[in-house]
């Protein structure tokens, strides 16, 4: 085996290992794993109507977020 | 008629009659409200909680709120709405009524999907609502309306600052240790095969490229994960006082640079695996400190948490709701039954009794009447009095305890623990040994990448991974042993000090003794019935009446409806039933009602009189526990002074004192003369443990070196103390001396230990004689030898 190709599988599996550990540490500062009872039971009413309505939370979040700024930005003195 | 068909509401599932239930069309309901809330869930699309909730069984919704209008009252907000930076307000409220996790759901889903909240998200575990909206489009007021509308309430609940940067500094850890932990997993197998190699023979170019490897690896950890021990040092020199970290950061950035070097010139053996194990071990081992340790401030957050932001003053024969800061001296202020009293000042109006427990500790209500004077933090029982200001809320007793708490937990003096002094004797002196080592190898002739090498083997042997596990790791197995007893202590550094301590102060009420009066003897003049004597004693609040209702063996217990109930303040009850008047009280209500009695007794006394002869006599007194003597001997016993501190009279203190072989006591002492006398004993050079229970002791309890509070004790003294006794006895008391003298030993032994196996490799190494690479190994072994010490106690633990 040559030195390359165990260079290249390092590399590679260093990297897919990184995408795991980059995937934790978001959930982990998110506050995913914050409340461990969440964590179980909310799996339970996991469901399509649920993903859409945070999907649409999510747009009025940005929406809310936009406006707020819009406003904040005619409040100043030009 | 059979049994009537039972049908249960399509709301709360609890099950009725048919004949009670309101019908609407397919559906029954037990009552308006769960009507209501059906009808509303269906309306917003929330149905699907029913499938959720699958039959599970919810408290039908109250109907009487008060007005949820408080909750947009510049006060409140100012009080518990945060603003974000993104100008969005946040609130933490705590949600009442939750069964299920199906009722965390429709909670969450409600608030969200009304206009103008951005985010709603409810703890599954402790019911805790965090909400962020925009004020501008929703009020809060509105937000409560709606948890109330679907069947729920929500109080809010002040997330104290300190507990949300204790959970950051936590959450900051994990993310450190996730790191650390992932890449030295991945340098092992990288390691492995380096080991293998070094004994079997391989190219060098293989093992550049491992070596490349670990690089990309140990960076993360060395500068992410051990930011932490840069940070420490870069504190350490500040302060110009060598510690650990300093030892950990320059042993691992040397050994980070020799690999490098090693690396790139392609000679020699490159330890990035040493440096990725230090950081992780020591780091570990510090995080373990981190989650036992509490934060100082906690207590004086519950303090101010049952102090309401506004008052009731009465102006020009009104009631106005004001703010605290804007009470004036002269101002009337209500205070109605079951308030604390917020201001200082005399009574205009009204009269009743009050619990003067946070201030003196004992029990026993004080009557008080027009004139007399009201001191702030006591407790109105039953009084609803007007109370003319004499001070404002900044110079009140109240706003002065607080203060003093405040003082007395910064004075907390913190024990230097046995490891951390160590740890800096430890550091310098191996910092100095390598240099020596590089010098004196260096200078006898040696090259510059051997004498390199054999003064970082001297840093990584003398890595204080062991050091840095054997007290947190001793700590661990004593707070384990001891939560499983049912003794919390909430800092692990406590145990060390504990077993340390010379001095064992004891509060008497509610330490030593049961806290409330227990009837010990009791004389009946006549048959009567039990029931009306229960009844009666039952609707009364006061210490004396509970401790009657109590002592009542009540079979088959019917409460019986008097006609009429007054109670007579400092006195007793007055009762009437049909055409007979019964007076349970004191002398006093006796002689009120002319009647004669020829009782005496130096205990407290609780007379029932029916028509006015008394049937049946009590004599009340507060008993010590069982346990206490045996205790007070086995501290004893331990080499600890015991001392009694009451704010009870000579006599009784004398008492329960001698009955427990107690030499020093001291009586009639306030919650300042109990602070003094812990400042006194410091001064002696003494440790001091303080055991004690009510708000009357918090101060000396923080001042203390080590505060003990019953779990039954009041919510601020067990925010304050230390160590918490959750089933009050006084054995856990006794316990827990022996956990920390344990605990304390098993901390010496594993220091002990990592010293032998450092006296005797480090001269090995500063020979010569060790690679780096054994060093490395041998450093992980030292480091389970510590762990191994401490779980064998713990199996002793388990078989005593």
């Amino acid at each position: 085996m040559s030195s390359g190709i165990v260079g290249m599988m390092l590399g590679a599996s260093l990297f897919l290992g990184g995408i795991a550990l980059v995937a934790f540490l978001w959930g982990l500062k998110s506050g995913q794993f914050d409340d461990e009872e969440k964590f179980l039971n909310a799996v339970q009413f996991d469901n399509d109507e649920d993903y859409r309505s945070a999907v649409e939370a999510e747009k009025k979040k940005q929406k809310l977020r936009a406006k707020k700024q819009a406003k904040e930005k005619n409040y100043k003195p030009e | 008629m059979s049994e009537k068909k039972k049908i249960a509401c399509d709301h709360c599932h609890l099950e009725f009659s048919e004949d009670v239930m309101i019908k609407d069309g397919d559906h029954y309901f037990c009552c308006n409200g769960c009507q209501g809330v059906f009808h509303l869930l269906s309306d917003e699309g929330l149905d699907s909680f029913y499938e959720k909730t699958k039959n599970v069984k919810l408290a039908p919704p109250t109907q009487q709120f008060e007005d949820s209008k408080n909750f947009d009252s510049p006060a409140f907000y100012d009080k518990f709405v945060k603003t974000d930076e993104e100008g969005f307000s946040r609130v933490a409220l705590v949600i009442e009524g939750i069964h299920c996790s199906a009722c965390v759901w429709l909670n969450e889903k409600a608030l969200s999907k009304m206009e103008g909240v951005i985010e709603a998200n409810i703890n599954y575990t402790n019911n805790k609502a965090t909400i962020v909206w925009d004020d501008d489009i929703v009020k809060l007021s509105q937000i409560v309306d709606m948890i109330r509308a679907i069947g729920y309430n929500a109080f809010p609940y002040d997330p104290s600052i300190q507990e949300e940067r204790a959970n950051k500094e936590r959450k900051d850890y994990y993310l450190r240790m996730a790191v650390a932990i992932f890449a030295t997993m991945n340098i092992m197998w990288v390691a492995v095969a380096q080991y293998a190699g070094y004994f079997t023979g391989i190219k060098q170019d293989m093992k550049t490229i491992l070596n490349i490897a670990e690089w990309v690896l140990a960076t993360p950890v060395l500068f992410y994960s051990g930011w932490i021990f840069f940070r420490g040092a870069y504190y350490g020199l500040k302060t110009k006082s060598i510690n650990m970290d300093i030892l950990v950061a320059t042993g691992a950035t040397l050994t980070y640079i020799y690999s490098i070097y090693i690396t790139i010139t392609q000679s020699g053996e490159a330890y990035f695996d040493s440096v990725s194990m230090i950081i992780t071990f020591v780091l570990v081992g510090k995080f373990l400190e981190v989650l036992s340790k509490k934060s100082v401030a906690d207590a004086l957050d519950i303090m101010g948490k049952d102090i309401p932001n506004e008052v009731q003053v009465l102006k020009n024969g009104e009631t106005v709701a004001t703010k605290l800061s804007e009470v004036e001296v002269g101002d009337i202020v209500l205070v109605s039954s079951g308030q604390k009293a917020l201001f200082d000042g005399e009574i205009v109006k009204g009269e009743g009794s009050f619990d003067e427990s946070s201030l003196t500790g004992e029990s026993e209500p004080i009557y008080k009447k027009i004139g007399d004077t009201v001191i702030s933090a006591t407790v109105s029982i039953d009084a609803d009095v007007q109370v003319r200001v004499s001070k404002d809320f900044e110079h009140s007793t109240l706003a002065h305890l607080t203060n003093l708490l405040e003082e007395s937990l910064n004075k907390k003096p913190r024990i230097q623990q046995l490891a951390n002094k160590l740890s800096e004797y430890f550091s310098a002196t191996i910092l100095t040994l390598s240099v020596l080592t590089f010098i004196a190898w260096y200078f006898s002739g040696h090259s510059f990448d051997r004498s390199f090498m054999v003064a970082i083997a001297v840093i990584i042997i003398a890595c204080p991974c062991a050091l840095a596990l054997a007290t947190p790791v001793a700590t661990l197995v004593g707070l384990g042993i001891a939560a499983k007893r049912g003794i919390l202590f909430k800092e692990a550094a406590q145990l060390e000090t504990m077993a340390k301590s010379d001095v064992l102060l004891l509060d008497k009420t509610g330490t030593l003794t049961q806290g409330k009066p227990q009837v010990v003897a009791t004389k009946r003049f006549k048959e009567f019935d039990e029931d009306i004597l229960a009844s009666l004693t039952k609707l009364s609040n006061h210490p004396i009446a509970k401790g009657v209702f109590n002592s009542l063996e009540l079979e088959d217990f019917k409460e019986v409806c008097f006609t009429s109930f007054k109670q007579h303040p400092a006195m007793g009850i007055e009762a009437h039933l049909g055409e007979h008047r019964y007076l349970g009280g004191n002398k006093k209500l006796l002689k009120y009602f002319g009647v004669d009695v020829d009782y005496e007794s130096e205990r407290s006394l609780f007379f029932f009189a029916v028509d006015n002869e008394v049937v049946t006599v009590f004599e009340l007194e507060d008993v010590i526990k069982e346990d206490a003597k045996e205790a007070i001997d086995a501290i004893k016993k331990r080499g600890i002074e015991p001392v009694m501190l009451t704010g009870d009279h000579k006599n009784i203190a004398k008492k329960v004192a001698d009955e427990l072989g107690i030499e020093r006591y001291y009586y009639e002492l306030s919650p300042e003369h109990k602070a003094a006398f812990v400042e006194d004993m410091h001064k002696q050079k003494k440790i001091v443990v303080m055991v004690g229970d009510g708000v009357n002791d918090i101060l000396a309890l923080s001042q203390a070196d080590i505060g003990i509070v019953m779990g039954s004790g009041s919510d601020i003294a067990i925010e304050v103390g230390d160590v918490v006794l959750l089933d009050d006895s006084l054995q856990s008391l006794v316990q827990s001396f022996k956990i920390a003298s344990t605990t304390y030993r098993l901390i010496k032994e594993n220091l002990l230990l990592s010293l032998i196996y450092n006296a005797i490799t480090i001269p090995l190494a500063m020979a010569g004689y060790v690679i780096p690479l054994v060093a490395a190994i041998s450093m992980s072994l030292s480091s389970l030898l510590v762990v191994g010490n401490s779980v064998r106690i713990k199996f002793s633990w388990k078989k005593g």
